[in-house]
């Protein structure tokens, strides 16, 4: 295996660690602020790959999926907090978890009615459909937007969270939820963004997955395997940390794909148990 | 006080006179129906010991189901001729020691970790019943042919019948659940109660709340694995559909059914779950949505199950007098 393509082959881990990223960003937050693992998560990203599908068939226009795909499944995850997640707080976390696995269950079953279960593949337009020349070899150009896009997002969430008011009552909410609603600001408000917010990223992850993993519907069991290993290895609730994670397990991928096939998901596995032996809370986790 | 043990007494001798007499007066499609809520039941009471009696919400409880299932066709398949008792009791332990290491992880985290990494495991579980497809068959599963089952008195028990079956299988289930019984109210029941109630509590108190956590889910993974290989037995067949998530959520929907509070919750859990799905499966193709439906409706409106809503009603009723 020549350089060239080692690199290829690490060009291809940061594409999918960064889709990665891309999920787990919006399910380590919501849980850093409100406790709440929301399995439903992943069920978001199918949502948002499947309309993705349909906006594409019915207007013919990628890029207008882009743009309102995200929104819609934003809204989605909104009454999802607002109607169902707020009603179980008072019992507890566990109900939470519960509500929101029944919703992913749910959701999953809503997909399979409205497309069916066969693979769908979503078209990519014309401008990022071929491939460019990268070290020697040619390295499709989706990916590369799909890099571009995830890196967007990413500067977009670090000036949003460190830059703006905003930023500041979100950070202080995932620290202590109920200070910050002391000190007068509207917390179940922040919630329900912070909530909106990480369901449209998940939808957004499913938009720019859709041509490039296609879309079926155990994409969402899929990724969430994934996801949960980068959640427990950056630690609940850390951003910087789900993005060394993301990057951990999709190098870990790519490579091991290619060199150990059978294995690749044993090794994730081992890689997770041995950091919950050694660091039980994660890389960037805080002990709890 | 003496008077109500009387009553349970009762009660219990005349479900077992029930219990053995129903090959006798169900039809075969009923019986078979019967089995199966037997073998559930044992599955979602081992369940309802981690999440009802224990706290622990585990996402991934088919992995053991699963492990027991897969070893009780693989053990009759290389050696054919063994014992059937001998068969359950190896995937047991082999569950069991399963559910050990996969605790040892697994307990250290509490709540919402602890619910992720018991269904990565299971994810992991399943991608090995995958992947070893020279051992487990992968996709295709692995059929068994049951032979004859001897027993001391009795000789040689055909086993191919559905009512030996039946016998064979009520006879573990209700064996295990009468352990099940006692052993909650062993001081090692109080020590998980106590560890439920409050973990800090417990550890001030001189509890080791890993080591209890590790034993229930221990002796939770040995009997969900008792019921796996009386699956396997029942269906002459292990298939990928033992250990994926679809089982892991159907014993979690079982036990919420029914209500994760009482010990008669994963019974009633059980019946009424596989009563439903035969019905509404009839009806629309697409059953399992309403079921999800069922699912939400129950944990945002009557988290205690039915058991906990018929006890509302059974209060009502009494308050009204």
């Amino acid at each position: 295996m020549g350089a060239s393509l080692l690199i290829t082959q690490a060009m291809h881990g940061v594409v999918y660690g960064m889709l990665l990223f891309l999920v787990s960003a919006g399910l380590t937050l919501v849980f850093g602020m409100m406790g709440v693992l929301n399995i439903a998560h992943t069920a978001f990203y199918m949502l948002g790959a499947y309309l993705a599908f349909s906006v594409a068939v019915w207007t013919g226009s990628f890029w207008l999926a882009l743009l309102v795909v995200p929104i819609c499944v934003g809204l989605v995850g909104a009454v999802v907090e607002r109607f169902f997640l707020r009603k179980v707080h008072v019992h507890g976390h566990g109900y939470e978890l519960m509500l929101t696995y029944g919703i992913f269950f749910a959701l999953g079953e809503v997909v399979k009615m409205i497309w069916g279960t066969f693979p769908l593949a979503v078209r990519v337009p014309d401008i990022l459909a071929g491939s460019i020349p990268f070290f020697g070899n040619a390295y499709p150009v989706y990916r590369l937007f799909i890099l571009f896009i995830s890196l967007l997002v990413l500067a977009g969430l670090a000036l949003l969270l460190m830059r703006t008011r905003i930023g500041i009552i979100i950070r202080g909410a995932v620290f202590d939820a109920e200070m910050v609603d002391i000190l007068g600001q509207n917390v179940p408000l922040v919630f329900l963004g912070v909530f909106s917010i990480g369901s449209a990223l998940a939808g957004l992850a499913g938009v720019a997955a859709a041509p490039f993993l296609t879309t079926y519907p155990g994409m969402g069991l899929d990724i969430m395997i994934d996801c949960f290993v980068v959640i427990v290895i950056g630690g609940l609730g850390s951003l910087g940390g789900a993005l060394l994670a993301s990057l951990m397990i999709g190098e870990l991928q790519s490579f091991g794909v290619v060199f150990i096939p059978d294995l690749a998901l044993v090794l994730e596995f081992l890689l997770m148990v041995f950091i919950l032996a050694v660091r039980p809370q994660g890389l960037f986790g805080e002990k709890g | 006080m003496k008077n109500n043990k009387l009553i349970y007494l009762a009660i219990g001798f005349v479900v077992l006179v029930l219990l053995a007499v129903f090959p006798f007066i169900l039809p075969k499609l009923q019986l078979n129906i019967v089995i199966e809520i037997a073998f559930f039941s044992l599955f979602v009471l081992s369940y309802t010991l981690l999440l009802g009696y224990g706290g622990l919400l585990s996402f991934g409880h088919a992995a053991f189901f699963g492990i027991g299932g897969y070893l009780t066709a693989i053990i009759i398949r290389s050696f054919p001729g063994v014992h059937l008792l001998l068969v359950i009791l190896i995937s047991a332990a082999a569950a069991a020691l399963a559910a050990f290491w996969v605790g040892f992880f697994c307990v250290r985290r509490s709540g919402t970790y602890f619910a992720l990494l018991t269904l990565a495991f299971n994810q992991f579980f399943f991608a090995v019943a995958l992947k070893w497809s020279s051992v487990t068959g992968g996709d295709d599963g692995l059929g068994i042919k049951l032979g004859d089952m001897y027993l001391p008195f009795v000789g040689n028990i055909h086993m191919h019948s559905t009512t030996n079956m039946y016998y064979l299988v009520m006879a573990v289930v209700v064996l295990c659940m009468v352990g099940c019984w006692f052993l909650l109210k062993t001081p090692f029941g109080n020590t998980v109660a106590a560890v439920k109630d409050n973990e800090d509590r417990a550890w001030f108190i001189g509890y080791n709340v890993l080591r209890t956590k590790l034993t229930l889910f221990t002796i939770s993974g040995l009997i969900a694995g008792i019921a796996g290989s009386l699956f396997v037995l029942f269906e002459e067949f292990v298939s990928l559909g033992c250990i994926n998530l679809v089982m892991s959520t159907q014993v979690l929907f079982m036990a919420f059914i029914g209500g994760t509070g009482s010990f008669f919750g994963p019974i009633l859990g059980s019946a009424v779950y596989i009563y439903f799905t035969e019905w509404i499966s009839g009806i629309t193709e697409n059953w399992e949505f309403f079921l999800g439906v069922l699912f939400i409706l129950l944990i945002m409106y009557a988290h205690r199950g039915l058991i906990g809503i018929i006890g509302f009603v059974v209060d009502r009723f009494r308050t009204s007098e």
